[in-house]
């Protein structure tokens, strides 16, 4: 059940977006979002849509696995569409109370959905796409300039490579805990707020004391590997721009300019 | 050959707090020389030193007073410590918390890395790591997706790449299912042969420390014995009194000799055994013998069936892409008050089984009965359920939580909804059941020893009065005497009470001693199920399994393939000494 969350997942392959370097593609998502929000009529929406749609084509990943990660916001989405659909002005379409449907509501909705669903799909394309190291190690190298105000860049991306990779492993030890204390006949089913944070306590200890247990373990582990923070540390997988990461930050600076066209022509128009 | 670490009037004790320089010392006095390109295993009882000495090995622990000496260099200088942990690597207990990075070819190079090793070098170096523990295949994969075997082998390449002189492995196997130590075995062997590597490896496995060229015994933080394998286990009765244990054949032989046979100094496995004990049986003896007892049909009608499965199914992610059926099919009926051994490799079923019995998993398919009644009927009332079939997990310490050992246990008697009296008298009742005295009740659970979280956790699942007690792997983890003492503690739980034990274990030797009937579980299908005696005579069928017969069990079937009319329905040393000296008096 748990398991099953693809969103933030690494899958293994060869195509053209594995292989753009990972700080290029942290940026040009990072621009692809904004460029979604700054799309602001439907036809640079779509635009925007349909260069998403063709990068996760260009991945050559299963959809199915895209649709997964996408069933975890799906409420989200509803709920979000649902909210903008009573929102807006325009012709009345249907009326009950102070319920009010108008054409412009509809349109709302729509567009707020499909925004939220092309940030899903091309978020899911780096992580999807790129190793956790790769990005973490992206994520330290972009953020370097930091260091300047004394912010431990480095520690900053080996805690979130040692999150990833413990966020398994404690999924699957509080699946065992919750089942042990239900043998016990702890009930977490039932009962109001305030019981049910209550009966989460003997789940809760145990996973802290034995998150304590793991860590000991694991800064043995380390300073056994001479670890030994950033210092002097060299990596396997050196990150280096290529041809192909110009080529698409160029096509992709095409796309933004086609965006702010079309916008500009839908205020005039 | 030279020697690689010296250690020299080796004392040391933990020293965190200022009271802590009272306390006795955890390494008393170890003098210790290790051989370049030897294997050593150091073998112990929980707290007898040998996991805090293997830690003095990489200077993670400094002596209090004396010194450790690794390639002419000491611990206690600070200058030489990334020297001393690049020639000495460590392998921890626990395969989950040692790997830090989500690819195990990231996580090989984590300690180059750390070296700063160019980049070009550090792929070679990787390469050649996973391929030396036979992972290399498994380089993109993620962590998580691995058995424990090759998780631990992935810990092993990690130290390999950054080309130790010496790997430390402290109870590699521990947590680990047979064929995962093997595994792990098989490549410690082979890095120790073909590179070179020497082997330091703690253990209480006792089929281990025969693999290695010497065997150094300690107790109280000293050395007490050191020698060849054949000189150590020599000390059956030495060995016994420091909580250890020798391997079944040893201690055949030893007592063998002991009535004056005529047995070569020191048998340590199945082959030399069954070469040994030819000598001793008359040949003339031979002859063809029936082989494999018949597995008898099941007879409803003599035992009071207390729990029964029928065409139990379990599916995961049924109607999905990832549907993996777990379960198939099952049937069969647990008799009252019998204690019943459940049997399979990892991924055989067992578990998922043992979670349908008391409905914390719900089958796909299938009934489960208690009492003849449909659990599942009354949806709601599951909990009681599980009141009645109780279930002690895996490492069950892990799931204490509360102020004190006597709440912890009262945690499910509370459930149930009973009064403060009746809570009073079954913790008081399970804490003596479970082998737990009462002066810790008062105590943190989190201030317990190992072994006493292991029997608090149980008591707690005892105290619920349970009339089914499943137990998952109980003794795991456990040094030799402590896994006896729990295991006998079980048996009289179940003598006194009379009530249906359920036992799932990967010790032959423990199902062996303990129970009356066996299930055997093979992907995910009953396989047999019979009594104890019959199930292991069919130890070419339970190989093919991947299961194994106690070791004296497999002595006498093959002493039977040989030729000799010897009773294969043996399960224990003792039986198996009754059994030869049956033939062999009659020889003489």
């Amino acid at each position: 059940m748990v398991r099953d969350i693809t969103l933030g997942q690494y899958l293994p392959g060869k195509s053209v977006i594995h292989r753009l370097d990972a700080r290029a593609k942290i940026l040009m998502l990072l621009a692809m979002i904004v460029f979604i929000f700054v799309a602001g009529n439907f036809v640079s929406l779509s635009l925007m849509t349909l260069v998403s749609l063709l990068v996760v084509l260009l991945t050559r990943i299963p959809l199915t696995m895209y649709l997964k990660s996408m069933k975890v916001i799906l409420l989200v989405v509803i709920f979000t569409g649902i909210i903008n659909l009573f929102y807006g002005t325009g012709d009345v379409l249907w009326e009950w109370g102070i319920i009010r449907i108008t054409q412009g509501g509809i349109h709302n909705a729509v567009f707020v959905t499909i925004r939220i669903i092309t940030l899903v799909l091309i978020s899911s394309v780096l992580t999807f796409t790129t190793s956790p190291s790769d990005l973490t190690d992206a994520i330290e190298r972009l953020l370097k300039p930091l260091t300047v105000f004394h912010i431990k860049v480095h520690e900053i991306a080996m805690m979130m490579t040692i999150a990833l990779r413990f966020i398994p492993v404690l999924l699957e030890e509080t699946d065992k805990i919750m089942n042990a204390q239900k043998a016990r006949g702890a009930d977490m089913e039932s009962g109001g707020l305030f019981r049910r944070v209550k009966a989460l306590l003997p789940v809760l200890i145990p996973l802290f004391v034995s998150s304590f247990r793991r860590a000991n373990d694991l800064a043995m582990a380390m300073e056994c590997r001479c670890y030994n923070g950033g210092n002097g540390r060299t990596r396997m997988k050196v990150l280096h721009y290529a041809w192909r990461d110009l080529i698409a930050a160029l096509l992709l600076l095409a796309v933004f300019a086609a965006v702010i066209l079309c916008n500009i022509v839908g205020v005039w128009s | 050959m030279s020697a690689l670490i010296e250690v020299k009037k080796l004392f040391f004790r933990y020293e965190e707090t200022e009271q802590d320089k009272a306390a006795p010392f955890a390494l008393n006095g170890v003098d210790l020389t290790i051989e370049k390109g030897s294997f050593v295993a150091i073998v112990g009882h929980n707290g007898s030193g040998k996991s805090t000495l293997a830690k003095q090995f990489n200077a993670l622990y400094y002596p209090t007073t004396g010194d450790v000496i690794v390639d002419g260099m000491n611990t206690k200088d600070d200058e030489h410590l990334f020297d001393i942990r690049k020639r000495v690597g460590l392998v921890l207990q626990n395969p989950d918390n040692q790997i830090v990075a989500g690819v195990v070819e990231e996580d090989v190079a984590f300690g180059c890395e750390n070296l700063g090793v160019p980049p070009e070098e550090i792929r070679q170096r990787v390469d050649a790591a996973l391929q030396a523990v036979d992972m290399y295949d498994y380089r993109l994969h993620s962590p998580d997706k691995l058995s424990g075997g090759q998780k631990q082998r992935v810990a092993i390449a990690g130290i390999m790449a950054m080309e130790p002189e010496c790997i430390v492995l402290d109870e590699p196997t521990a947590m680990l299912d047979p064929q995962g130590r093997e595994e792990v075995m098989a490549a410690v062997r082979q890095l120790n042969r073909e590179k070179g590597i020497t082997i330091i490896l703690i253990t209480h496995y006792m089929e281990e420390a025969v693999l290695a060229d010497r065997v150094v015994m300690m107790d109280s933080g000293k050395v007490f014995l050191s020698g060849t394998p054949q000189e150590v286990f020599s000390h059956t009765a030495l060995l016994k009194q420091h909580r250890l244990d020798v391997p079944q054949v040893t201690e055949l032989c030893d007592k063998l000799k002991g009535c004056g046979w005529e047995v070569p100094a020191c048998v340590l496995n199945e082959e030399e055994c069954v070469t040994a004990l030819e000598k001793l049986l008359s040949a003339d003896k031979k002859g063809n013998v029936p082989c494999a007892v018949p597995l008898t049909e099941e007879n409803k009608s003599e035992a009071e069936t207390i729990l029964s499965v029928e065409g139990l199914t379990l599916t995961y992610g049924a109607k999905t892409a990832f549907e993996k059926t777990a379960l198939s099919e099952v049937d069969f009926a647990v008799h009252k008050g019998e204690f019943l051994g459940i049997i399979g490799h990892t991924g055989s079923g067992k578990s998922t089984l043992v979670q349908l019995l008391n409905g914390l998993l719900k089958p796909t398919e299938g009934t489960v009965s208690l009492y003849g009644r449909d659990i599942w009927k009354e949806p709601k009332k599951i909990r009681s359920v599980r009141f009645k079939v109780g279930m002690v997990f895996q490492y069950p310490e892990y799931q204490l939580f509360e102020e004190t050992v006597y709440k912890d246990i009262a945690f499910g008697p509370k459930n149930m909804g009973l009064s403060d009296a009746e809570i009073d008298e079954k913790v008081h009742k399970a804490a003596a059941f479970a082998g737990l005295p009462e002066e810790l009740l008062e105590k943190s659970p989190f201030d317990l020893s190992g072994g006493e979280k292991r029997r608090a956790a149980i008591a707690g699942v005892m105290a619920m009065d349970p009339d089914v007690l499943i137990l998952d792997e109980p003794a795991a983890g456990l040094d030799p005497l402590g896994r006896d003492v729990l295991l006998s503690q079980i048996r009289d739980y179940h003598a006194v009470r009379k009530n249906t034990v359920l036992l799932v274990s990967h010790s032959m030797e423990d199902i062996a001693k303990t129970v009356d009937r066996i299930l055997v579980m093979n992907r995910g299908k009953k396989e047999m199920l019979d009594t104890t005696q019959t199930v292991f005579s069919h130890g070419k069928a339970l190989e093919t399994m991947g299961l194994r017969v106690p070791q004296i069990t497999k002595v006498m079937l093959l002493l039977q393939e040989k030729g000799y009319p010897v009773n294969t329905g043996v399960l224990t040393v003792e039986q198996a000494f009754q059994e030869l000296l049956k033939h062999m008096t009659a020889q003489a």
